[in-house]
């Protein structure tokens, strides 16, 4: 007896592991059809919404999304015939109002009967993404699930559209709303300010030294922080926003400084005579990052203000991009060293606890990653050819979602 | 009711006021069944600035362009920032014009790298790639309080094809001058 529970709370810790892969679970999810009960708009616009939405509900991870796009009476007591079979039924009703406003009615049926039902208005019809974001995200609350309060959140990318030129663009999620902030110029490696996501850091290139700036979205005022020659970038940003983690090299050599925003005043964090960079905040005092001092990039960890340097990852011989979330960490590894042919770089997560290694991408350039604020998503960039996508891989579900790009390529993103 | 009423007022002062919270945020306040339809807030942001790259001119931008013209971008193995014995003659030959008909001029190192890779540490690649023009430079006998550097990573490529020639052409540090 004593040995099957220890087997059962053995078998318990193991899966609430987040580096070991759920495998088999697509068919318990339960089935969701989506009806489409819209008394305005085109055909057109109708089925935009629609697959915004199926992506969404996708996204969830929590249901088995039927892809048919049925037309059914918003009032019908009855589902449409083909989806008798579902255990759930989302159905939905576009209209627009006299101020050209779009409203959406929805309904969560279940057994013939509404166990959620809400309704949302947007000023615009073009921003419709978000209420299709908000109408999953409640769904979500509904069902009971981990919090997808990253699916709310904005994404902030850098997009390269020619040599030496770039914008800034503010959009959600899926890329599928984007709006260009900061356009003209040089500008790489934008990085949220703050929680709220009412301000950005973002490198400007265009000077006679590189140049970290801030904006504040609300007030369009840009002021610059600091200046260094080489490179500057704003690697991380505290969670209370006071600190930040810059990658510069005042003198050549590229080491990770702490910045404090209120007092303006930096320290020097690192100090190998090679590549520091990439400096993550992984506790309040504990940082990690990529450097050169194994002669390849590699992720090392480092206690602020003392000089314990400690080794994170053992696998890969090329792993230059970094990101944690308590004792999580993900991180990009070259598979192939070639000079000749295209690379493979794939994302792995590690645990500081266990020894365990997840392959959380298969094939492709896959870099850029990102922890939601939660840890339930990683968000990254996945480069093939001349175009970007960016992905999101839900942790807990083994799933990865893909949303490329429409021109250009990401050169980095901040979630 | 109260509390509804309290939620109502909330929601209303947050819709008209143009508040500060960008979020395309649904106000989960009321989640009765006949509540009223709920407003989502689509970013307010705007284009912030429009910075265009600054451009030296002066009247001398001739001869500026001609130097300019002859002076060599140095190139670099996959993965590597030494200059290699292959290019150590075009640097001797760029460091020559830096000390001569370019000594009145600053020189700005751009460092460059191939595709593989949009991190930091591509950059600071780039940087490592300056970094060593910049010290055969002054082994050469340029002052170096004359020699900035910046790194641009893998986003100022020269060429765009998928081949081995193309990314060799952008593993490179440039040379700029500036009057």
């Amino acid at each position: 007896m004593k040995i099957f529970f220890s087997l059962l709370m053995l078998c318990s810790l193991l899966l609430s592991d987040a580096t070991i892969e759920v495998i088999k679970k697509v068919d318990s999810l339960p089935s969701l059809a989506v009806e489409d009960s819209s008394s305005s708009y085109d055909d057109t616009f109708k089925l935009t919404f629609f697959k915004s939405l199926i992506a969404d509900l996708n996204v969830l991870s929590i249901f088995n999304v039927d892809r048919h796009h049925n037309v059914v009476h918003y009032n019908d007591t009855n589902v449409a015939v083909e989806n008798k079979d579902m255990e759930y039924v989302l159905r939905y009703k576009l209209s627009e109002d006299d101020s050209g406003a779009l409203n959406v009615e929805s309904k969560l049926i279940k057994d013939k009967t509404t166990v959620f039902s809400k309704s949302y208005k947007i000023s615009r019809k073009m921003v419709y993404m978000f209420v299709s974001h908000a109408m999953a995200y409640d769904i979500n609350e509904f069902m009971g699930k981990p919090s997808v309060a990253w699916m709310k959140r904005k994404v902030i990318f850098s997009r390269i559209v020619a040599p030496k030129k770039s914008e800034l663009v503010i959009s959600d999620y899926t890329l599928t709303y984007q709006h260009v902030a900061v356009s003209g110029g040089f500008n790489v490696f934008p990085k949220w300010a703050n929680k709220a996501q009412n301000a950005f850091y973002y490198t400007s290139l265009d000077g006679k030294q590189p140049t970290l700036k801030r904006v504040a979205i609300r007030t369009g005022k840009t002021s610059r922080i600091l200046s260094s020659d080489g490179v500057i970038i704003c690697s991380d940003v505290s969670d209370d926003g006071k600190k930040l983690l810059l990658t510069m090299a005042p003198k050549g050599q590229t080491d990770i400084y702490l910045y404090n925003v209120e007092t303006k005043k930096y320290k020097r964090v690192t100090k190998y005579g090679g590549i520091d960079v990439s400096g993550q905040f992984q506790t309040d005092n504990k940082i990690i990052f990529v450097s050169g001092r194994l002669g390849y990039p590699n992720i090392f960890s480092k206690k602020l203000g003392t000089r314990e340097v400690e080794q994170m990852v053992y696998y890969g011989k090329s792993n230059a991009a970094c990101s944690a979330h308590n004792e999580y960490i993900v991180y990009k590894s070259r598979e192939t060293s070639n000079a000749f042919s295209k690379n493979t770089f794939n994302l792995h997560l590690i645990s500081t606890k266990t020894d365990f290694i997840r392959r959380l991408t298969a094939t492709g350039v896959n870099e850029f990653p990102r922890f939601s604020r939660d840890g339930d998503a990683i968000l990254f960039i996945k480069n093939y050819e001349s175009q970007s996508a960016i992905g999101i891989i839900r942790l807990n579900h083994n799933k990865n979602y893909l949303f490329p790009l429409k021109y250009g390529r990401v050169q980095s993103m901040d979630w | 009711m109260k509390s509804i009423i309290l939620s109502s007022v909330v929601t209303a002062l947050l819709v008209f006021s143009g508040c500060a919270d960008k979020d395309p945020a649904v106000d989960t306040a009321n989640s009765g069944a006949k509540q009223a339809a709920q407003e989502v807030e689509a970013p307010k942001t705007e284009t912030v600035s429009a910075e265009n790259s600054s451009v030296n001119s002066n009247s001398n931008s001739f001869d500026l362009a001609t130097l300019q013209g002859q002076i060599a971008p140095v190139y670099f193995d996959f993965d590597k920032f030494n200059v290699n014995a292959a290019n150590r003659d075009a640097l001797s030959a760029d460091a020559d014009i830096a000390k001569a008909n370019a000594s009145a001029l600053s020189l700005k190192l751009e460092g460059n790298c191939d595709e593989w890779g949009s991190d930091e540490y591509n950059f600071a690649l780039g940087l490592k790639r300056a970094s060593a023009v910049k010290k055969a430079l002054v082994a050469e006998g340029v002052d170096a309080s004359r020699i900035s550097m910046v790194s641009f990573g893998e986003s100022n490529p020269t060429c765009s094809d998928k081949t081995q020639d193309c990314w060799a052409k952008n593993r490179r540090v440039d040379f700029k001058l500036i009057p």
